[in-house]
């Protein structure tokens, strides 16, 4: 049995129209990395707040197919249990600051606290996240006066110190320097090879490249194509559908049109 | 119209020293991608150019114009910023309206902003969203009001803040094409970015700022290949610069077009 | 970009180490004895005799000072002037000032009640310097104050500053598009909508999306909650607690007794 598995998933927001999902499937394994691509209004970010249990728990709105991750069924679950099984970050990280804590310390240590982990635990894994991520030194900043960059680790640190089964980020890394970019993407890439399930909705195809072990090509809100990077990626049908494609791809794909290249395509 | 900074000095009234002595000169005309890491000082610096920051010492000139002697509101009809973020500019109740708002305050003639109007909605394909409330528009959409609504005001210098955030491949082309149809028009574009891939593709002109400072400054193609001093600002070079220095190529190519033909 | 968010200050000192509940009792104590005591000069040596010596000893002096200049005392002048002016008791008038007068009974009045406004805000002042917001929040729950109603509490203490923030880089983002908000009245109420609109939408977002983010981080889970910081709160300090609830006690029963 994959570790999450959605049965022919179709999800409608409350006051919509249509459906934001329509009829997905998809399996994940334990500890696999699985990147999310697709246009603006894919169903990528849906996607994600279905796996995090606020799609339909928080939104409500009509949902009917099977979500399950790690043995348990969403529907049969409260969002507070849920949570404890998987993680989400998401895009703005401004909105992610709890608002309750004065330094950065505090605000990682906010979710264990909500959820009981003693004292010394906590102090020692806040100080491990924070030394995963390379946000040590921001320990007794206000989460407030730091730039979008570093208050995007923050967000992930936030979650990652919970230690979920299943981490679901969506673009967490928009406001960060390419740099620091691979030195995130390489920290989850570690923890997914440590065991923990990464699904993760990424614009930057050259990263997907380098890091994830499959891709899910979102269109419509429906699966488009999944399978390995390099096959999902310089895929013909993803070209056709305004897909980004990778520097690499796209000019191999021009070079073989002009007869310089003739091998096959890879990123 | 051109951008002449000389010794530019900002402190943060947290006593960071943002700015540590920054000298430039832009040409009327130039395409310039600011790229830098996180906390560099690329925003501090551009929100110098419309009199959003006053400099604590050095001198910031747009044209003939100090900018320690205007108000924000005279810079605008010299230079048009989109914030990173569009829902921190937009407010009206349908596109159209949002879009007449810069234009006006400039106080143009009407005919002039029917015009300036009608283009600027043109050229971010807005044109069937006129009556559209801005809310009611994706952020990807809303991203391109916000565009819009800064070219209606036909400044001669255009900056753009992180404008590909978010964004998708789709509409990350289309920002390009804004930006290919400002410099056709012999604007002056200013755009900050941390995607190092579209900097190469859209700009001529590369400074890449560190910790306060000009780290490097120059036409793309030598910026882009100095990997090593990149790195200390935390930028990559662009993929197919990388590609092309791992198959040995003599010359630093910055995109597609130059890659293919030096192979 | 706040650094500080609140008025704590962060030093070693005696009153530091209190209990938040210990430091919240005592200063409502010597607000409420200030305001209740029978006894005319109780306010004031309440200020001289126990606020002031405290805030040396919780070696926030300097801010507290500074504090105390730039906002109490213009605010406890100004009543004392409305209160000395126009609170019609007593016939003496020793002062005169076109139509108005004072007479030594209103002075008298005035002087105590500006005095005991003083000690109110003075003593929260002092409170608000040496106790960190989450720490009196985490005392709280953990003597059954709700985690949702503390949370408000807390986060609402921050969002002033933020929304502050907020409004400003709108404003800055109008500013941007020529419009004028510099000048007269007139265009200065006319260029409201720009800046209101982008803020409502905006905290409508940022409320949903926090919601979202606390959630997933377990605000709501059942298990019972634990706290970063250690909060100690020796046996004396309860008997210290139970003494200034008695003096309280012994405050009002005297003023009801005398009247």
């Amino acid at each position: 049995m994959a570790f999450v598995n959605l049965q022919n998933v179709t999800y409608q927001y409350p006051l919509t129209k249509t459906p934001a999902l329509q009829n997905v499937n998809l399996q994940v394994n334990e500890g696999e990395f699985v990147a999310i691509v697709g246009p603006n209004g894919a169903g990528k970010s849906t996607l994600c707040y279905t796996l995090a249990g606020f799609a339909p728990h928080f939104f409500k709105g009509e949902m009917s197919g099977t979500v399950e991750v790690a043995g348990k069924e969403s529907s049969k679950s409260t969002l507070d249990e849920w949570v404890l099984n998987v993680g989400l970050a998401f895009q703005n990280p401004f909105n992610q600051i709890s608002g309750a804590k004065y330094t950065v310390f505090e605000e990682i240590a906010f979710g264990l606290e909500n959820i009981g982990v003693p004292r010394e635990e906590m102090k020692s894994r806040v100080e491990d996240a924070m030394a995963l991520t390379g946000i040590r030194d921001l320990a007794e900043r206000s989460p407030y006066s730091l730039s979008g960059g570093q208050q995007q680790r923050v967000a992930l640190t936030s979650i990652l110190v919970m230690r979920p089964k299943l981490l679901v980020l969506d673009e967490p890394t928009s406001q960060m320097d390419p740099i620091g970019t691979r030195e995130v993407f390489g920290t989850i890439r570690k923890m997914a090879e440590e065991g923990m399930t990464v699904v993760l909705v990424e614009h930057k195809v050259e990263w997907i490249a380098e890091f994830a072990d499959r891709v899910i090509a979102l269109k419509d809100g429906s699966v488009l194509l999944e399978g390995k990077p390099n096959e999902v990626l310089t895929s013909e049908l993803l070209a056709e559908h305004g897909f980004g494609l990778s520097r690499y791809t796209s000019t191999a794909r021009e070079a073989k049109k002009r007869g310089i290249w003739k091998k096959k395509i890879c990123l | 119209m051109k951008i002449e900074i000389q010794d530019l000095r900002f402190i943060y009234p947290t006593g960071l020293e943002a700015l540590k002595g920054i000298s430039l000169t832009i040409e009327a005309g130039e395409q310039v991608a600011i790229v830098g890491q996180n906390g560099a000082g690329k925003t501090t610096l551009v929100r110098h150019f419309n009199g959003l920051l006053q400099p604590a010492s050095g001198s910031v000139l747009i044209g003939d114009w100090d900018v320690k002697k205007y108000s924000v509101a005279k810079l605008a009809s010299r230079v048009g910023y989109v914030f990173q973020n569009p829902d921190e500019q937009l407010f009206s109740r349908d596109v159209l309206t949002e879009v007449t708002f810069g234009p006006k305050n400039l106080k143009y003639a009407k005919e002039k902003i029917d015009e300036l109007v009608k283009r600027a909605l043109s050229l971010t394909e807005l044109t069937d969203k006129t009556e559209t409330n801005p809310y009611d528009l994706s952020p990807t959409w809303r991203k391109m009001v916000a565009l819009a609504s800064i070219i209606a005001m036909d400044t001669p210098i255009v900056i753009f803040d992180e404008p590909t955030t978010g964004q998708d491949a789709v509409n990350v082309a289309r920002i390009a094409n804004v930006i290919a149809e400002l410099r056709k028009e012999g604007k002056t574009v200013i755009t900050i970015t941390h995607d190092i891939d579209f900097c190469a593709e859209n700009f001529e002109r590369v400074i890449a700022l560190s910790k306060g400072q000009v780290l490097l400054d120059g036409p793309a193609r030598e910026i882009l290949g100095q990997e090593e001093i990149l790195a200390q600002t935390y930028v990559d070079p662009p993929q197919l610069t990388r590609l092309g220095k791992r198959l040995g190529l003599k010359e630093t190519v910055r995109n597609q077009e130059e890659f293919l033909n030096s192979l | 970009m706040h650094e500080r968010l609140s008025f704590h200050i962060k030093r070693d000192s005696v009153i530091h180490k209190l209990n938040p509940l210990t430091k919240l009792t005592l200063i409502l104590a010597l607000i409420l004895i200030s305001f209740t005591s029978p006894w005319y000069w109780t306010p004031h040596v309440v200020l001289l005799l126990a606020v002031i010596p405290l805030s040396g000893l919780g070696r926030v002096f300097p801010e507290f000072f500074k504090a105390a200049t730039r906002l109490i005392l213009p605010a406890a002048g100004f009543l004392f002037l409305m209160q000395a002016f126009f609170q019609p008791i007593g016939e003496e008038v020793i002062f005169k000032f076109y139509f108005l007068d004072i007479t030594q009974e209103s002075l008298m009045f005035a002087f105590r009640n500006a005095m005991r406004v003083f000690v109110m805000i003075s003593a929260f002042t002092l409170f608000l310097l040496t106790t960190h917001p989450s720490e009196l929040m985490s005392d709280l729950t953990r003597r059954g104050l709700p985690g949702q109603f503390a949370y408000v509490i807390i986060s609402t203490l921050q969002i002033l500053p933020q929304m502050q923030a907020k409004a400003q880089t709108i404003i800055a983002a109008q500013r941007s598009r020529g419009l004028d908000t510099e000048s007269t009245f007139l265009k200065r109420a006319g260029s409201v909508l720009p800046l209101v609109g982008p803020l409502v939408f905006g905290s409508l977002v940022e409320v949903e999306e926090r919601a979202i983010a606390i959630e997933a981080r377990g605000f709501t889970s059942k298990n019972s909650k634990t706290s970063l910081h250690e909060i100690p709160d020796p046996s004396f300090e309860k008997t210290i607690r139970w003494a200034l609830l008695m003096l309280v006690i012994l405050s009002i029963a005297a003023n009801l007794w005398l009247s």
